[in-house]
């Protein structure tokens, strides 16, 4: 059997590939795409550990979890569309109006 | 899946590898459409990763779904808006920037590690092992028994959701009558 | 099942049930994707030949053997042969890798659709007993849909990556369509899920044991629906703006010519006998023969092994009737135009779908609840 730690193992570096990403990257799309591949590290998770724990409550979670980033995404992605009707750009140096 | 009798523990360090090389190249693509499908092929192998720990309907729903659904419209929307490459910044991280990488990097792996390891008695276990899901009529039939009674008002709740999700991208994305004639590049030029 | 990985390796060289799964599984791909490879030629002669004779014209039926003409059944050969040995252009500006990879993107999907799909009972020899499907996927409906929904990518990556506006906005105009589609496909098939009680092709083959048992029968809503999804899903009949010859030149496949072109075709034909035979497993009771019941049918014949061979051929002929509905409606309906069609999708096949499922499950509900 795997160890169960293995599955957390890799879900942390796929959630660290995501969390590099919506630090380094500058295009809007592209910092969407890495918050879904940080879901989909969470999503790892639950189904190991629903596994692990013998139940299946974490796939059920999976489920809710993958509407719930349906759902932001769509949204998100409305929002890039509206700001590149505005701004003309995606790019997150040049959309800083609220910076401080 | 009944194809093979016996999965080998092997499978899950081939797989896993892909899913890390496919999340790697997926933040480090320069194209955003490359970049997208890099994420398909990830989110396809975490669908196979599934499917090896006995969840089959969230593997076939991760594909239909996330897969076959949102990324597609990532794609849309990429070459709806035509978006160019973009030049990656240098490897020149600040040095905050890679402390708080490597901080969370081994943070997780030690939480992560630790948790699996000493909490049994967190979260109660339940008894719907492998071999009983199958007795009990099969992967879906399980799910769909636990979903529809335990976790009813969730799911509801979830179908609202995506309904104020529909509303929300629709009046966000519509095209302003009063603005929409002439597009005003503020804050920058366009990429 | 499950996770035994305390096999020895001497057993893999005598025949157990694990080596004649996995031998079977090999051989069964292989078979099944020869199988699949011949029927675009097949489908290419029945395209030109039939429609000409519902025109009351002849068709092309010159291409023949030394002096026989045989009916012009050597033009599919030698369509593919001027195919391959015409000059590959590949346009200036295209992506290097994705141009490439685009038709790739087409075909995979309906390989591996197929191998869901069970194509006869099960086989018995020398004791063991072989499934006549490549894999036994328990979620078998959601297996093949969300393949299906990677088809997409095929299509917007084979637009985008032509680098030319029209393929472009060729691809859009496909990729949304086939998108729009999925959802009332999907949706069809929920009261089959609610009839039959699981989402498992084989199980729900055997479930239609009987001539009135059949989907057609049990959900004939759902049969309109998933035909007309069919036609959209596939680019085909009167839902091909997308690739119509007199529309945007030649839609997300403009740029294509020679080898990669008969990759699209060879997608899009094997797509539509997938289709096919899926609708045949649901709605016409997929291996079984009419009236005739599995046990008679092999009492009839003696050995399962014959029974699974006409299982087979049964399933084929399902299909090409499937098949022949494609082609009977392509040359005699008109195309739809865009906007047509997507709100044919939105506005009617999705509320019906609804309704579909809504009414299904209130009749059940009350059925079933004596």
């Amino acid at each position: 059997m795997i160890p169960v730690e293995n599955y957390f193992l890799l879900a942390s570096f796929v959630f660290l590939c995501g969390l590099s990403g919506v630090m380094f990257r500058r295009n809007l799309i592209m910092v969407l795409m890495s918050i879904e591949l940080m879901l989909n590290a969470v999503n790892i998770v639950f189904v190991a550990a629903s596994r692990q724990l013998a139940q299946v409550d974490g796939q059920i979670m999976v489920l809710f979890v993958i509407t719930v980033a349906a759902c932001e995404a769509a949204v998100g992605l409305a929002m890039v569309i509206a700001l590149f009707r505005r701004y003309g750009t995606v790019n997150t140096e040049f959309l800083r109006l609220l910076r401080g | 899946m009944e194809v093979f009798y016996f999965v080998p523990e092997v499978l899950f360090y081939i797989l896993s590898g892909l899913i890390l090389l496919s999340s790697v190249m997926v933040v480090s693509a320069r194209n955003p459409v490359t970049s997208a499908i890099f994420l398909v092929l990830d989110l396809f192998f975490v669908a196979a990763l599934y499917a090896k720990l006995d969840a089959h309907f969230t593997a076939a729903i991760q594909v239909l779904v996330y897969a076959g659904a949102i990324v597609v419209l990532f794609v849309f929307v990429i070459m709806l808006l035509n978006l160019k490459p973009e030049a990656l910044r240098g490897v020149r991280f600040s040095v905050g920037e890679a402390a708080v990488l490597l901080i969370t990097l081994v943070g997780f792996a030690i939480i992560g590690s630790e948790l699996a390891r000493t909490a049994p008695e967190a979260v109660i276990p339940g008894n719907l092992g492998a071999g009983a899901i199958e007795l009990a009529g099969g992967n879906t039939f399980v799910v769909a028994m636990r979903m529809f009674t335990s976790y009813l008002w969730p799911f509801e709740m979830a179908s609202i959701l995506i309904l104020l999700a529909i509303v929300a991208c629709v009046m966000v994305a519509k095209k302003d009558k009063v603005l929409g004639a002439a597009h005003h590049f503020r804050g920058g030029s366009p990429e | 099942m499950g996770t035994n990985f305390g096999i020895d390796l001497t057993s893999l060289l005598q025949w157990n049930q694990f080596t004649v799964d996995l031998v079977s599984f090999v051989v069964k791909f292989a078979i099944l994707a020869g199988g699949l490879l011949q029927i675009p030629p097949v489908m290419v002669w029945v395209e030109r030949r039939v429609p000409a004779l519902m025109q009351r014209r002849r068709g092309p039926n010159r291409v023949g053997l030394f002096k026989w003409r045989l009916y012009g059944l050597l033009q599919s050969l030698a369509d593919t042969i001027k195919l391959i040995f015409k000059e590959e252009v590949v346009p200036d500006g295209a992506h290097k890798v994705f141009y490439h990879l685009a038709p790739v993107f087409c075909v995979f999907p309906a390989f591996l659709i197929a191998c869901a799909i069970p194509y006869g009972p099960d086989l018995n020899i020398f004791g063991y007993t072989i499934p006549l499907s490549v894999v036994r996927v328990d979620v078998g409906f959601l297996f093949i849909f969300a393949i299906s929904s990677l088809a997409v990518y095929g299509v917007s990556l084979a637009g985008w990556a032509s680098n030319n506006k029209y393929s472009l906005m060729g691809s859009l105009r496909a990729s949304a369509q086939m998108i729009s589609y999925e959802i009332p496909l999907g949706m069809s098939l929920l009261p089959i899920v609610l009839i039959y009680g699981t989402l498992d092709l084989g199980k729900i083959v055997e479930a239609q044991s009987s001539f009135f048992k059949w989907g057609a029968f049990t959900a004939p809503f759902s049969l309109l629906i998933f035909v007309i999804c069919m036609f959209a899903e596939t680019n085909r009949a009167p839902f091909d703006l997308a690739e119509g010859e007199s529309e945007l030149v030649a839609g997300f496949h403009t740029e294509y010519n020679s080898a990669k072109f008969a990759a699209f075709f060879l997608g899009e034909y094997v797509s539509m006998f997938v289709l096919s035979a899926l609708a045949s497993t649901v709605f016409f009771g997929g291996w079984q023969v009419p009236f005739v019941p599995y046990e008679s049918l092999v009492a009839m014949l003696g050995s399962p092994n014959i029974a699974a061979i006409v299982g087979v051929l049964m399933l084929l002929l399902k299909s090409m009737f499937f098949m022949w509905l494609y082609i009977w409606v392509r040359w005699t309906l008109p195309r739809f135009r865009y906007d047509q069609l997507m709100s044919l999708g939105w506005k009617f096949m999705l509320p019906i779908g609804l309704a579909n499922v809504v009414g299904t499950a209130v009749v059940l509900a009350v059925l079933r609840f004596k």
